[in-house]
């Protein structure tokens, strides 16, 4: 060995140099143009320049959008809705609730945003095993008629657990954070034909099969389902209680704070901190009382939010910045106001998140 | 972003990678490395280790290229293969945001740039809009073109088609565009579109809102993933550089302006800035904005509100250097060229009073707000065409009624003329020939009528005659009361 060494040394060494070179090489050498292959020709376009019909048609997409409407019979009317999820963990509670959905899934399209981490890439796999089930289904009534996935460009905060998430101090950027986010995912997947959005949080993991329906029955710009938790209490009993504060009447308390703060302050519902004394949508739940009542709202929570899609299309989204020291879904509610939008909530019709 | 060994995905593009064809030389280096490794021993493994980390490390420096794909999340995960189309299923899509961010460089990056053009009784401009649209020297393979045609009672849309037709179908293929979408949808008006009502003080605020959500719906509509860049244009726009694009880009700020400028007729100056909308905020203007109802919207040019703001167009040296910037609070809606992750973050048109502002200048204020670059171009100037002012207007009028006046005196005077020409018999060339026989006994030097006549003109002797024949006709076309005298007087002789 000692004799063979200082021969072999410069051999294999060279021989491993080399093979390294070429591996960096192999590594590289695809991103001098980093964008080149993937969004030179994006498929829709090449399906798009496959057009039939006149020669106009063939290169031309006419879109009618004044006889495009959202009624409260949505599904007889063919309109289209668009569920919109920003995915930062996946459950599969989550997909089977939606599969649930009863709305025609031809005039379901489905929208994701994946967080630009190792976690969205956990993510990813388990929706596309998931979305690729669906979509290859033989019978063509059971795939919806399009989803789209993207991936986050901008940076996500990677620590998620129930504790850090609801940090006050950390609230405002994560809050900015969802709203690029959900704005991301809004902009580029609302079509010319989208009727309705529906916002739906990826830890909702129950809900009427009638969502949809339910909520566009009342034919409201705005109008979210209150969002309580199942657990058990400490004598073992199952029983619920509420999760989503977001949807909120204003006070004249929540007033006279917020005219104290500076322009990048933010009012937050939920902490001690800042009594508001709002009337909470989480807290006037009836069991006993019809699903369909409605309650007019100033801030709207995003767990299962159907929106009508003029209100996006009109400017309406979800502010990365404090408006009117209000972010994301409650600044939403505040922006559509400003358009001439109200919210509303069913403080009876319940959905469910996620225990962790 | 793609991994490393994803070469299937790059077979079918050519370029420098597929000399070196990746899978098959892995394979091939693979095979080696294994078979080498195994008999080298501990030394020399330590050797490789020492060896091999500040080749890796030199190469990085050497090729400064490689760092960014190096930084990139997940560049050691699996996530590009989880990026990727199922070639079976037509349903799915899937984008990486991060493909479309845009940089200074786009036409050599084959960023795609959303071109956005609002259309109302468009016709009479269309064009010229699509003679600058054939010139645009940006691949136009990567430009995607969206229209919306909104309240028009003209045949914009017709003839919209039948230019996109043209566009598409010449011999060229490099010359033909990307997608095309047209959309239509009426907002109703509560303003007409005439200059004059469009740009009156009272009718700016709801104006102002109705283009921003005509805007806003185009945009939301028509923006993809797969963006890196939109670009909103107005259809009259005179003059324009064809390099507009790859000039605006250059500099790679988040939204981006020209100056906007309009040529005048002579009797006006020339030339004017046409767009006062790009401003930097000014302690006045904030003073004002303050003082204003939540709903107010503050509109630049007009004496109502005295803002003081330095306007991007008044800065204008038409020598200056055509790079030069300068930051903005608002912006104009002529030209801008805005990366697409501004409009996918939710910057829009406030089509509501933002921070007292709405449209283009809420949407520069809307980015300010987001921490975006907003930045105009003092001394790179697009044309706008002449759209008379209501000034201007009155001006015109009155030019036009001037001339007709002329014109009506002129008619009036030539019917005079005749009149006197056939109420009077001309006896000037009876007199001529009487005159020489009743003066032909007379000294004409000792004529002492010659001085009473003519006054202190200075007459020089026998050329009488003719003076006072010239002198006849010329009052008589000039003044009609006046040459009746003369001829009057003559007649009487």
């Amino acid at each position: 060995m000692a004799t063979v060494g200082p021969v072999r040394r410069p051999a294999s060494v060279l021989i491993i140099v080399i093979s390294l070179l070429a591996v960096v090489y192999l590594l590289f050498s695809p991103f001098s143009q980093p964008s080149t292959s993937v969004s030179a020709i994006p498929r829709v376009i090449q399906q798009n320049n496959a057009g039939k019909g006149t020669t106009a048609e063939k290169y031309i997409k006419n879109h009618k959008m004044n006889s495009l409407a959202a009624t409260a019979k949505s599904a007889d009317n063919n309109e289209k809705v668009l569920i919109l999820t920003p995915l930062a963990r996946f459950y599969p509670e989550y997909w089977e609730n939606l599969l649930k959905l009863t709305y025609p899934r031809k005039l379901v399209e489905l929208g994701f945003i994946v967080p630009r981490s190792s976690q969205g890439d956990e993510v990813l796999k388990s929706l596309n095993k998931a979305v690729n089930k669906v979509q290859s289904s033989s019978k063509k009534d059971e795939r919806f008629a399009k989803i789209t996935i993207l991936r986050q460009d901008t940076e996500s905060l990677d620590s998620q657990s129930e504790k850090d998430r609801h940090a006050l101090s950390v609230q405002k950027k994560r809050r900015a954070q969802m709203s690029l986010a959900r704005n991301s995912l809004l902009f580029t997947t609302i079509d010319a034909d989208t009727s309705w959005v529906l916002w739906l949080d990826s830890d909702i993991v129950e809900s009427p099969p009638t969502l949809i329906q339910d909520l566009a029955r009342h034919d409201k710009d705005l109008i979210v389902a209150n969002c309580f938790q199942r657990y058990t209490t400490d004598d073992g009993k199952p029983d619920i209680r509420p999760y989503d504060f977001n949807s909120w009447q204003e006070s004249d308390t929540a007033r006279e704070l917020m005219s104290k703060m500076g322009d990048d302050e933010i009012i937050l519902e939920g902490y001690a901190e800042m009594a508001t004394y709002r009337v909470l949508m989480a807290h006037i739940y009836n069991a006993k009382d019809d699903i369909h009542t409605e309650l007019p709202l100033d801030g709207v929570g995003g767990t299962a939010l159907l929106v009508k899609a003029d209100v996006h299309r009109d400017g309406a989204m979800f502010p990365p910045f404090p408006f009117y020291h209000l972010m994301e879904t409650e600044g939403f509610a505040k922006m559509a106001k400003r358009l001439g939008y109200q919210a509303f909530g069913l403080p009876n019709y319940l959905v469910y998140h996620y225990n962790e | 972003m793609s991994l490393p060994f994803k070469s299937s995905e790059f077979d079918h593009y050519g370029g420098p990678f597929m000399k070196f064809h990746p899978r098959a030389s892995a394979k091939k280096h693979s095979s080696w490395f294994s078979s080498n490794l195994s008999t080298v021993s501990n030394t020399s493994k330590k050797l490789v280790y020492i060896i091999c980390l500040p080749l890796l490390i030199l190469s990085l420096i050497l090729f400064p290229s490689l760092r960014p794909s190096v930084h990139m999340p997940g560049f050691f995960s699996v996530s590009s293969s989880l990026m990727q189309d199922d070639p079976n299923i037509d349903s799915v899509f899937h984008y990486d945001l991060a493909d479309s961010k845009g940089t200074g460089q786009g036409w050599t990056k084959n960023e795609r740039i959303l071109y956005l053009v609002p259309l109302r009784d468009a016709a009479p401009h269309l064009n010229m809009f699509f003679g600058h649209m054939v010139n645009l020297t940006y691949p136009h393979n990567l430009i995607d073109l969206a229209f919306l045609v909104s309240d028009s009672k003209d045949n914009t849309l017709e003839a919209l088609r039948e230019h996109l037709v043209t566009l598409q179908e010449d011999p060229d293929p490099s010359k033909r565009f990307g997608t095309i979408d047209i959309y239509e949808k009426d907002f109703g008006q509560a303003i007409g579109q005439g200059f004059s009502d469009r740009h009156g003080f009272e009718a700016q605020g709801p104006r102002r809102k109705l283009m921003a959500r005509a805007r806003n719906w185009l945009l939301g509509v028509a923006l993809k993933p797969y963006h890196s860049w939109v670009y909103w244009r107005d259809a009259d726009v005179q003059t324009v550089p064809p390099t507009i694009l790859e000039d605006l880009m250059g500099h790679d700020k988040d939204v981006i302006v020209p100056n906007v400028w309009r040529p005048l007729p002579d009797w006006l100056g020339n030339e004017q800035p046409y767009d006062l909308n790009s401003w930097q905020e000014s302690e006045t203007s904030l003073q004002l904005a303050n003082q204003l109802d939540e709903d107010a919207v503050i509109v630049e040019g007009y004496v109502e509100y005295a803002t003081w703001r330095p306007h991007l167009a008044y800065l204008r040296d038409p020598y200056g250097d055509p790079t030069v910037e300068m930051e903005l609070d608002g912006i104009g809606g002529v030209s801008i060229l805005a990366k697409a992750s501004v409009f996918r973050s939710g910057a829009h048109f406030p089509a509501f009073s933002f921070e007292k502002h709405a449209e283009t200048e809420g949407f520069g204020k809307m980015c300010r707000r987001m921490g975006y670059s907003v930045v105009g171009l003092p001394h790179y100037t697009i044309w706008h065409i002449y759209e008379p002012s209501s000034d201007d207007l009155k001006h015109m009028e009155w030019m036009a009624q001037e001339e007709e006046r002329q014109h009506k005196e002129e008619k009036l005077r030539e019917l005079r003329d005749r009149i006197w020409a056939a109420g009077f018999e001309d006896v000037g060339n009876e007199w001529r020939i009487e005159r020489a026989n009743i003066l032909k006994n007379t000294e004409q030097d000792e004529l002492p009528l010659n001085q009473e006549w003519y006054g202190n003109s200075k007459i020089p002797g026998g050329r009488l005659a003719s003076i006072d024949d010239e002198k006849d006709i010329s009052i008589g076309a000039r003044a009609a009361g006046v040459g009746s005298g003369s001829k009057g007087k003559k007649k009487a002789n």
